[in-house]
């Protein structure tokens, strides 16, 4: 190992003696703007990945629209089936309903699904909490967990529904309702879909909305590893002119967007940190450099180049931010893999465990980190150090033996 | 002397101090011959350690020449080898231990092998402190961080040594056991010596003895 290398490791982390104060506050400062970076990237990627997963696991990664109505969907499907990279389509209609469970309304959002072929796009199954979806029929409901609590409604019990259709047909009568059964509960952890959504079949949604055989879209599911994209491109291909495929990120490409915007800016704020966390190494280098004159001194004395001891320098900020780059890396990890507690025991103290799910749509924070992040955060640091210690170093490198030795 | 490991020829050294030049060096010509043990005296202030610098190729001369063993290369790289230090304040680095400090010579020439290590032990052996080779500087007396700093000048196994105000920090009865350890190393190894020193009886015990007076050699 060359002596500029053993020096700078051990004026950094000397054996056997406290771990230096310089060494801890330079290594605490890179480590904690590190950590940061960590947490709210991973924070922040975690919406993006979360609002994925919602929209895949509930809709398919490719959605059909068609300008007004899809009329002859079994066509449609049986098409787009045969398209390599898909592997499923199921039809769907949605609209807004009126509900109202004991004089208690409710205006959610209806999704009418084909059971027949829903399964091998979505797996809503696993998200059942109470009931079944095997139950589902002509005559039944399923209510999403927050819309059946808000009503108060159990499994089993019956709901009236109204649509804009029947204000239509009134011709000046009463307007009667609906009536379904709720045949289950389902909770898929997302807020706006937990809180206010009626699952039901794609005849009764058709009835409810008076669209005969048509429907509103066609949900598709890709197969692994196949780009949703390309797939989207292939579909489009067999389409009828009026009709257009679109991945989810097209569907979202606004919002995708702005949530990429938004982390980027982050990014570009907390790497302000590392900065400052730069400025104090360099300081405490600088520092050092002052307190170990005499050493340089005699290192130049006993024929160490000016570049070697330079190189002294400059590898203590290196030092400096690999440890602390780890240690960030390491308490940043540790963070998001508690962040729940961590946010749960804030919001139990301050009350605001309800308002977060609600304000933000998740009730769990989500996370989700990109190696591209991870790979930008350890770069930055890791730069950001080794210019720390370049002025330091630089000055270190300037010094005479002879007036170093000299000095008081 | 056609055969001197140290000569130096007409060496002038002036500094500034505010408006005043101080001329500290007038022209000093000195030649040691290998094996030589040279004393260097001088009052305060007569330059005794700016010659010292000059002659170790720390510091330049504002005029004169100066070899080492009959070359004017007195560069860094050759000082490694060629050159071992002895000073008042020891200047050992706190973080390593007594062992390390003397390796650190060793260390600056090339990466320290077996040998060395062995070589580093032996010489602490010599100069008395085996069993503090794993000792802090810290933990050191003012004695036993100048035996260290002695090992650590001998450790490349330089052809000569300067030695500037070696006890001047200690006490009469260890800076008297440094004298014995320096004259002692330097007869065995047949190193030359250039000892800066006040002491009168120190400087009696080296084979010669040049007074430094006016920025000349009396």
């Amino acid at each position: 190992m060359p002596w500029y290398f053993y020096l700078a490791l051990k004026q950094l982390f000397p054996t056997g003696r406290r771990f230096p104060f310089f060494t801890a506050i330079s290594v605490l400062s890179v480590c904690l703007g590190v950590m940061l970076l960590v947490v709210v990237l991973a924070v922040m990627g975690g919406f993006g990945f979360q609002i994925r997963r919602m929209i895949v696991d509930t809709e398919g990664e490719i959605q059909i629209k068609a300008q007004g109505l899809i009329g002859d969907y079994r066509s449609v499907v049986k098409r787009v089936q045969a398209v390599p990279g898909v592997a499923g389509a199921t039809p769907y209609a949605a609209g807004i309903l009126m509900v109202q469970y004991e004089n208690k309304p409710a205006f959610p959002q209806m999704r009418g699904l084909d059971m027949a072929s829903v399964e091998n796009v979505v797996s809503l199954g696993r998200f059942v909490t109470a009931g079944s979806l095997d139950a589902l029929d002509d005559d039944s409901v399923v209510l999403s967990e927050g819309l059946a609590e808000s009503l108060g409604i159990p499994v089993g019990a019956t709901l009236e529904i109204y649509t804009p259709l029947m204000l239509v047909q009134r011709d000046g009568g009463v307007i009667l309702p609906h009536s379904v059964k709720v045949a289950g509960v389902l909770r898929i952890g997302h807020q706006q879909l937990d809180s206010s959504t009626v699952y039901c079949t794609l005849r009764l949604a058709q009835d409810l909305y008076g669209l005969a055989r048509d429907v509103h879209g066609v949900n598709v599911r890709v197969q692994p590893g196949a780009n949703e994209d390309d797939v989207a491109a292939r579909i489009n291909a067999i389409l009828p002119p009026n009709t257009r495929a679109f991945s989810w990120m097209d569907s979202f490409a606004d919002f995708l967007t702005v949530l990429r915007l938004e982390k980027n800016m982050m990014m570009f704020v907390l790497l302000f940190v590392v900065l400052v966390a730069a400025f104090l190494t360099m300081s405490l280098l600088l520092v050092l450099v002052l307190k170990k004159t005499r050493e340089i001194g005699l290192l130049g004395a006993l024929g160490a180049s000016r570049r070697q001891i330079a190189f002294c320098f400059c590898l203590q900020g290196v030092g400096i931010g690999v440890v602390g780059t780890a240690a960030g890396l390491a308490l940043g990890f540790t963070v998001v893999r508690f962040r729940n507690d961590i946010v749960h025991a804030i919001t139990r103290l301050t009350g605001g465990q309800e308002m977060m799910a609600r304000f933000y749509q998740f009730s769990e924070l989500p996370s989700h980190i990109e190696t591209r992040d991870l790979v930008v955060i350890v770069v930055a640091a890791l730069v950001l150090s080794t210019l720390a210690g370049i002025v330091p170093a630089l000055l270190a490198a300037r010094l005479k033996p002879v007036e170093a030795l000299r000095s008081e | 002397m056609s055969d001197a490991i140290l000569s130096a020829r007409g060496l002038k050294k002036t500094f500034l101090s505010g408006d005043r030049r101080i001329e500290v060096l007038r022209g000093v010509d000195l030649a040691v011959g290998a094996g030589e043990t040279v004393a260097i005296r001088g009052e305060s202030g007569s330059g005794k350690s700016t010659l010292l610098n000059l002659l170790a190729g720390l510091d330049a001369p504002d005029a004169g020449t100066l070899a080492w063993d009959g070359s004017p290369d007195t560069g860094a790289a050759r000082r490694v080898t060629f050159l071992g230090i002895v000073f008042q304040s020891f200047y050992l680095i706190p973080e390593l231990d007594a062992l390390q400090n003397v390796l650190m010579a060793a260390r600056i020439r090339k990466a320290p092998a077996s040998a060395e290590m062995r070589r580093a032990r032996t010489l602490l052996a010599r100069v008395g402190l085996a069993e503090r080779a794993d000792h802090l500087p810290a933990h050191l007396s003012g004695g036993e961080r100048q035996r260290v700093a002695v090992a650590r000048a001998l450790m490349n196994s330089p052809r000569l040594i300067l030695a500037d105000e070696p006890t001047g920090n200690l006490d009469e009865q260890t800076g008297g056991a440094i004298i014995d350890l320096l004259l002692g190393l330097s007869a065995e190894t047949r190193t030359t010596l250039v000892l800066v020193t006040h002491n009168a009886a120190h400087a009696a015990r080296c084979s010669r003895q040049l007074m430094l007076h006016g920025g000349r050699f009396a």
